[in-house]
C-alpha cells in the first residue's frame, strides 16, 4: 500500500492554493517611501520532511544536497541551484525544491538511512523580501535576523502567537516562511498587517 | 498665580506652528512640541486636578514621568476615553480634548471637597476600618459595611474608564543588541557612542520626546553635538518617547514607544505604540535621578512645584511658573537652579534654605539670581485657595529639627522646592536585589551590579551641579507644621498618614504601603517613597536602611494593556481553515470556531434556524446520505522500521499484528491507566502507519508518541510528522454512502468484499488519488475519503455532485454531534482525564497480551470498582429537554433532589428516536441500566426530567430499532 500523496503522481489537475481567494495583488500601507517589503506566495513547490536514522546524518544530508544543488560542505544546509534546505532539528531537515519528484529523489538516495515525508500539500511557503523585510519579521518573530545571527541559508523553526513557522533566509533581504496549510491565511495576514507600516507590494499571481 | 509664556526661548518648541487644544471644554492654545503641562502653564493654568481623597485643588508638580497631579483623561472623537495620562508627558496637538478627573460637578468647584472637613475620620486605613463594626445592635460586625459599600466604592479610583474601543493601532518588536542604554541624558548618550565606536549593535531609549535629557534643560554646551554624533552611527537605534518599564529573566526588558500618540489623528497604516521585547547583550543604566518633594504643610497647594521642574519648563518650552517665585530647599541643586532661571527672566525673590552652613558658592549663585537667601530657614506653610498667595518661612534648627522662633510671610504665586534627589533605580531593583541606602546622597542606590549591567550618570550617585556645589542635602524631609503635609500627592498620603501606620503596627515599607496606599497610585510613588520611608524610619527611631524600600516591580510608568497584547487578537486572532472552507460559507454554513479550525456548525436553508438545521441534515445522514468536512482530525504519520513498535507500547490496543490496508481502533492511555485519547490507526506499509484522532490533538499526540520514542529508547527509527494539513478529509454517513461512492470512484471497488470494515482501499475520484477507509467500529461514518488538500475542494465537489441523486446533504458539526450521541461515540466531553477505557465500554480494545503505556495500573482495584461512573445512554421520558452538565438523581422530588449519581456529558434530541437522548457517566451505571432516574438541572434550566438510563448505542447497528 503506497503512500497516497507520492503514489498519486501528476494528475493534471490543478493545486489549489489556501490563499487563493485570499491575496489581493497590489500595493497596501504607508507607501510614502514605497512599498518597501514584498510578500508573495510561492506555488507549486515540493516540500518534504526528511529525517536520518542514528549514524545516517552525513549520509542523508548529502542525499539532500544533491537533490538541491548545495555543495558538499553544507551539509544539507543553504540554497541551492536546484532547491533549498534546511536542517531544524537533529537529523531533520526540511526540503523545498521546485521538482514534482523531491520526495522520491530523495527517499531513494537515502535509501533505509533515513524516512522521507512529502508534504508539499500540508505546508505553504511564503516569501517575504525587501529592505524592511528583517523590521517585519521582528515584529511577529522573536528571532535575531541580524546578518550575523541568522546567515543567509539558515532555517529555524519558530512560531507567531500560535501560528507555527519555519523561516529561512534566502539572502540578504529575502526570507521563505513555511506555515501549515490552513493557517496559510493568518500569517498572512499578520504579515501584511506588520507590512502597513512600512509599505508593502503584492505581486500577481502569474 | 500665573505662569506665562517667555516672549523667547524654548527649546522645543516650534513657535510658528500655534496648536489649539482644549480643557476641560475650554479653548486653549500652546505651540507644536508643547506638553499639556507646559502650555496650560503658559495659559496661566494652575489647578489642573483634584485629589483622590480629600479632593484638595493640586497643580502641576514636576515636569516628566514623575508627576503625580497632573491626571488628565483624553477624549477620543470616536468616544474612547484614555484616563490618567500625565499631562507632563502629553504633547498638545490639534483637535487634542482632554478633562480633568475626580472632581464634580468641575474643576474650580467640586463638592466632594468637603470630604477635606472630615479630618482623620479618613485617615489612611479608614477604608479597611469600615469593615469593622460594633460587637452588639444592628449595625454589628460588618453591617456598616454592606451599608455603605457602593457608595464607597463608587468615590474609590481615579479617572474613569470609557465603554468605547481603543482603535489605535499598536504592534510588538522583538529585538536585539549588543548594548541597551536607557536613559539619553548626557550619562546615557556617552556610554552608547562608547559602545558604538567598539563596533556595538546599540539601542539606546529615552522617555522624552528628544535625546539628551537634563542636559537639554540645564545648558550642557556639548550635549548637540554628542546627539548629533550619535544620530549618525549606522550601529545606534535611538527610540525617543520611549519607556523601557520592566526588566524580565535574563536580560530581557521591555519598552513602550509612544509613536503617533502626539500626532492626533495619526496614519492608520501607523501604530500608534510599540511594545518593544528587547534582548539585550548589556545593559547600561543612565536614568537620572528625579528630584523629591519636601513634606510642610499644605505643599501640595497649586503653585507649588519642584525646582528642576521649573527649570526644565523654562529652558524647554520657555514658560516659567510664576511671577514671584521662591525657592526652598534642603541642597545645593537648586542654586544652579535658580541661575538657570534668572538666566530666562525669572523673578526669583526669595531663596529658604534649612541649612544654616551653605557653600560659598551657593551665596554667589543667590545673589547673582537676585534672590533673599534665608539660611537656616524653613517655609512652614503656604496660603491662599485653588493659588499660591504666600509662603510662611520661619528659622529652623537642624538639631532639634524644629522651628526656632517667629516666622515671616513672604508673598509670592510660586514656590518652587528641591528636597534631594532620587536615583532612578527601578530597573536594576526590578529584578530582585534590594537597592541601598546612602547616607551621604540621603539616597538609595543600585544594588551591585553582576557585570552585565552598568550605571552611569546621577543613577550611580554621580551628580553634576557645578563648581563647589555638593548633591548631598541636609538629612530633613519633614518641616513639621499645621495643616496636612503631604508625602504621597497622588494617593494623598500625609506623614501623619505614616506615623499612624507606625503606631498601629505597620512598620515594614510593604505594610505601610499597603496600609496608607503610600506609592500605590499610576506614579507608583516615585516622588514620595524616599519621604515616606525617612519619616517611618524617624518614627520608629531607625535607620532608612533598615525601613528598606518595597519591592519593585513592572511597570516602572503605566502601559496601555492594548499595547502589550499588540495586534493578536480580533481578525488576526489565528483561525485555521480546510481546503473546503470557501465552499461552506458559499452554502450557507454558520461557522463556528472548534479550537483554532473554523468549522460549519449548520448548513441553514431556507431561512431555517441552525437547530432545525442540524436536524434536518442529521435525519438525511440516517435516511439517505451526508458529508462533512473532517479535515480538522488531528493525523500523525509514522514512518520506519520501528513504527509498529512504538505504536504497540503506545497503544492499548495491539498494532504489530494490524494488516496493511487495515484499520483498527485504540484508546491511548496515560501512565496511570486513565484513557487521555482515542484514535484509528491505519497501516499503509510495513513500516507505515497513520494515527487519527480528533480535532485539536495532533500536539499532544505528538508529544505523547516522542516522549515514549526516546524514553523507551527502544524505538529510534521513527518519523513522527503531523500530516494533518496535507490531506483533505471527508467522511460519509447513511445507507446511501456506497452508492455515492460507486458513483465516483474508479480505479477500485468499495463494495463490502473489496472494502470491509477496517479495510482501506486506494482509488481515484474526479481524477486525483484518494484513499478511502472504513473504521472497525461502528459509528455514524462509514466512509472515509481522503485526498491531497489541495485537491480537497475538487474531491468534495466531485461527491457533492456524485450524491446529488440522493439528496446528500452537507453537515454541520451540530449534527455529528447528534449522530455520535445517538451510536453512542466518544469525545472529549466523555474522555475528560478522569474515565478509564472500563468506564467507557472500551474493554474490547484493551490488548490483555501484551504491556502498554498505562496497562500497568489500569487494574487497579479502584479503578475497576463496580461503583465507578460508567458510560451509559440516558432517554428523557415525557419529551423533557435535556442539557448537558445536567445532574442524575435518584429522588423525583426537585426540591429535595439528593445526592448527585452522574452526570449528562452531551445531550441532543434525536431525530431519529424523536426524544431527547444523552450520553451520562453514572455511578454503577451498568447496574442501573432499565432503572428510571431523573436528570436535574436547578441551577440553568430549573428542569428535572425523569429518564431511562439505557444501553449503548441508542440505534442499534444491525439498523433495528434504537435502545431509546
Amino acid at each position: 500500500m503506497a503512500d497516497l500523496i507520492t503514489a498519486s503522481g501528476p494528475s493534471g489537475v490543478p493545486v489549489s492554493s489556501p490563499l487563493e481567494s485570499h491575496i489581493v495583488a497590489g500595493e497596501f500601507g504607508n507607501l510614502a517611501y514605497g512599498a518597501r517589503v514584498t510578500l508573495a506566495e510561492r506555488c507549486g513547490l515540493a516540500i518534504c520532511d526528511v529525517q536520518a536514522w542514528p549514524g545516517n546524518t552525513t549520509r542523508t544530508a548529502r542525499a539532500i544536497g544533491k537533490a538541491t544543488g548545495l555543495p558538499a560542505h553544507a551539509r544539507g544546509h543553504g540554497v541551492g541551484t536546484l532547491g533549498q534546505a534546511f536542517q531544524y532539528s537533529p537529523d531533520r531537515w526540511t526540503v523545498i525544491a521546485n521538482q514534482a519528484e523531491l520526495a522520491a529523489v530523495i527517499a531513494n538516495a537515502v535509501g533505509d538511512g533515513g524516512s522521507v515525508v512529502d508534504l508539499s500539500h500540508g505546508r505553504v511557503v511564503l516569501r517575504l523580501a525587501g529592505e524592511k523585510s528583517r523590521w517585519v519579521l521582528a515584529k511577529l518573530f522573536a528571532i535575531d535576523f541580524a546578518l550575523s545571527a541568522f546567515p543567509v541559508g539558515r532555517g529555524i523553526g519558530t512560531c507567531h502567537h500560535t501560528i507555527g513557522v519555519q523561516i529561512q533566509r534566502v539572502d540578504r533581504q529575502t526570507f521563505d516562511l513555511l506555515a501549515h496549510r490552513s493557517l496559510a491565511r493568518a500569517l498572512w495576514d499578520a504579515l501584511t498587517r506588520a507590512g502597513e507600516e512600512v509599505g508593502g507590494r503584492v505581486p500577481d499571481r502569474t | 498665580m500665573s505662569g506665562y509664556r517667555r516672549p523667547s526661548g524654548g527649546k522645543i518648541v516650534e513657535r510658528g506652528k500655534t496648536v489649539t487644544f482644549s480643557f476641560d471644554g475650554k479653548q486653549h492654545f500652546g505651540f507644536a512640541g508643547d506638553t499639556l503641562a507646559s502650555a496650560l502653564m503658559a495659559s496661566g493654568v494652575m489647578l489642573v486636578g483634584r485629589s483622590l481623597k480629600y479632593h484638595r485643588p493640586r497643580g502641576i508638580l514636576a515636569a516628566g514621568v514623575e508627576e503625580p497631579n497632573a491626571l488628565v483623561t483624553i477624549m477620543g472623537p470616536d468616544g474612547h476615553r484614555a484616563p490618567n495620562v500625565r499631562a507632563t508627558e502629553l504633547e498638545i496637538y490639534p483637535g487634542l480634548a482632554c478633562e480633568s478627573q475626580n472632581r464634580f460637578p468641575s474643576l474650580a468647584f467640586d463638592a466632594m471637597a468637603a470630604s477635606g472637613l472630615a479630618g482623620s475620620a479618613l485617615a489612611a486605613g479608614f477604608a479597611g476600618k469600615t469593615f469593622m463594626g460594633p460587637t452588639f445592635g444592628l449595625m454589628k460586625a460588618t453591617r456598616p459595611w454592606m451599608a455603605y459599600e457602593r457608595r464607597l466604592r463608587r468615590l474609590a479610583g481615579l479617572g474613569r474608564l470609557g465603554t468605547e474601543p481603543d482603535r489605535g493601532r499598536s504592534q510588538k518588536m522583538n529585538a536585539f543588541c549588543d548594548l541597551l542604554v536607557v536613559g539619553a541624558g548626557k550619562p546615557g548618550i556617552r556610554a552608547a557612542l562608547e559602545g558604538a565606536d567598539q563596533g556595538k549593535q546599540v539601542i539606546i531609549c529615552d522617555n522624552g520626546a528628544t535625546l539628551g535629557g537634563y542636559a537639554n534643560w540645564s545648558g550642557d554646551p556639548d550635549i548637540s553635538a554628542m546627539v548629533t554624533r550619535l544620530q549618525e552611527m549606522d550601529n545606534v537605534r535611538a527610540l525617543t518617547r520611549t519607556s523601557v518599564w520592566g526588566w524580565y529573566d535574563g536580560m530581557t526588558l521591555a519598552a513602550a514607544e509612544r509613536l503617533t500618540d502626539h500626532l492626533g489623528e495619526a496614519d492608520a497604516t501607523r501604530p500608534r505604540q510599540r511594545h518593544w521585547v528587547i534582548r539585550a547583550g548589556h545593559v547600561a543604566l543612565a536614568t537620572g535621578a528625579l528630584e523629591r518633594p519636601l513634606v510642610f504643610a499644605d505643599n501640595d497647594r497649586p503653585g507649588v512645584m519642584l525646582a528642576s521642574a521649573a527649570q526644565r519648563y523654562a529652558a524647554m518650552y520657555g514658560v516659567l511658573p510664576g511671577k514671584r517665585i521662591v525657592l526652598f530647599t534642603n541642597n545645593d541643586s537648586a542654586y544652579a537652579t535658580a541661575i538657570a532661571l534668572k538666566a530666562r527672566d525669572a523673578n526669583l525673590v526669595a531663596i529658604i534654605d534649612i541649612r544654616a552652613d551653605v557653600p560659598e558658592a551657593a551665596h554667589s549663585m543667590a545673589a547673582v539670581a537676585g534672590a533673599t537667601l534665608h539660611t537656616g530657614h524653613a517655609v512652614t506653610g503656604t496660603s491662599g485657595g485653588a493659588a499660591l498667595d504666600s509662603v510662611s518661612i520661619a528659622p529652623y534648627r537642624l538639631e532639634t529639627r524644629r522651628t526656632a522662633g517667629p516666622g515671616q510671610d513672604i508673598a509670592c504665586d510660586c514656590l518652587l522646592m528641591s528636597g534631594g534627589w532620587s536615583p532612578v533605580v527601578h530597573l536594576p531593583a526590578q529584578r530582585g536585589d534590594a537597592p541601598v541606602w546612602d547616607e551621604h546622597l540621603q539616597a538609595f542606590l543600585p544594588p551591585p551590579t553582576d557585570g552585565n549591567w552598568s550605571v552611569h550618570g546621577a543613577v550611580a550617585g554621580d551628580f553634576e551641579f557645578g563648581d563647589g556645589l555638593s548633591p548631598a542635602p541636609a538629612p530633613v524631609i519633614e518641616i513639621g507644621g499645621h495643616g496636612k503635609a503631604f508625602v504621597d500627592f497622588q494617593t494623598d498620603v500625609t506623614a501623619d498618614d505614616v506615623r499612624l501606620a507606625r503606631r498601629e503596627g505597620f512598620h515594614a515599607a510593604e505594610h505601610l504601603k499597603r496600609y496608607t496606599g503610600l506609592g500605590m497610585g499610576t506614579d507608583q510613588g516615585k516622588t514620595a517613597g524616599v519621604a515616606g520611608m525617612t519619616i517611618m524610619a524617624e518614627a520608629l527611631g531607625t535607620s532608612v536602611e533598615t525601613v528598606g524600600t518595597t519591592r519593585f516591580r513592572p511597570p516602572y510608568a503605566g502601559v496601555p494593556i492594548g499595547t502589550i497584547a499588540a495586534e493578536r487578537h480580533g481578525d488576526l486572532h489565528p483561525r485555521r481553515f480546510t481546503p473546503m472552507h470557501d465552499w461552506h460559507v458559499k452554502n450557507g454554513a454558520t461557522m463556528r470556531s472548534d479550537g483554532l479550525w473554523e468549522r460549519s456548525a449548520a448548513y441553514r436553508r431556507w431561512n431555517e434556524e441552525a437547530a432545525q438545521a442540524s436536524l434536518r441534515e442529521a435525519r438525511a445522514a440516517r435516511r439517505s446520505v451526508g458529508i462533512a468536512d473532517v479535515t480538522p482530525r488531528s493525523t500523525i504519520d509514522l514512518r520506519g522500521p520501528d513504527a509498529a513498535r512504538l505504536l504497540d507500547h503506545v497503544c492499548a490496543n495491539t498494532i504489530a499484528d494490524l494488516p496493511i490496508g487495515r484499520t483498527r481502533y485504540t484508546p491511548l492511555l496515560r501512565e496511570d491507566g486513565f484513557i487521555w485519547a482515542d484514535a484509528t490507526v491505519c497501516r499503509l506499509t510495513d513500516h507505515h502507519f497513520t494515527v487519527t484522532a480528533r480535532a485539536g490533538q495532533p500536539t499532544p499526540m505528538l508529544e505523547h508518541f516522542e516522549f515514549f520514542q526516546h524514553c523507551g529508547g527502544t524505538a529510534p527509527r521513527v518519523h513522527l510528522t503531523c500530516v494533518s494539513d496535507q490531506w483533505a478529509t471527508m467522511a460519509l454517513a447513511g445507507p446511501r454512502a456506497p452508492d455515492v461512492l460507486s458513483a465516483c470512484v474508479i480505479d477500485t471497488d468499495v463494495d463490502t468484499r473489496t472494502l470491509p470494515a477496517a479495510g482501506v482501499v486506494h482509488g481515484r475520484i474526479a481524477g486525483i488519488a484518494v484513499m478511502i477507509a472504513r473504521p472497525d467500529r461502528p459509528g455514524p461514518f462509514g466512509y472515509e475519503v481522503r485526498c491531497a488538500a489541495g485537491h480537497g475542494l475538487d474531491v468534495w465537489n466531485a461527491l457533492i455532485a456524485a450524491g446529488e441523486p440522493f439528496d446528500i446533504a452537507p453537515i454541520g458539526l451540530q449534527a455529528m454531534e447528534t449522530l455520535r450521541i445517538e451510536d453512542g461515540q466518544l469525545a472529549a466531553s466523555e474522555i475528560d482525564g478522569r474515565t478509564t477505557a472500563h468506564d467507557l465500554n472500551l474493554d474490547g480494545f484493551v490488548s490483555t497480551t501484551k504491556p502498554f503505556v498505562g496497562s500497568a495500573m489500569m487494574d487497579r482495584l479502584g479503578l475497576k470498582h463496580a461503583g465507578r461512573h460508567a458510560l451509559v445512554g440516558v432517554a428523557a421520558q415525557k419529551g423533557g429537554r435535556l442539557l448537558g452538565g445536567s445532574h442524575l438523581v435518584a429522588s423525583p422530588d426537585k426540591q429535595n433532589p439528593g445526592a448527585s449519581l452522574g452526570h449528562l456529558t452531551a445531550a441532543c434530541f434525536s431525530p431519529t428516536l424523536e426524544r431527547h437522548v444523552a450520553l451520562a457517566l453514572l455511578a454503577e451505571g451498568r447496574a442501573r441500566i432499565g432503572q428510571t432516574l431523573y436528570a436535574t438541572d436547578p441551577l440553568r434550566s430549573g428542569t428535572h426530567i425523569a429518564v431511562d438510563i439505557v444501553r449503548l448505542p441508542f440505534l442499534d447497528p444491525a439498523g433495528g430499532g434504537g435502545h431509546g
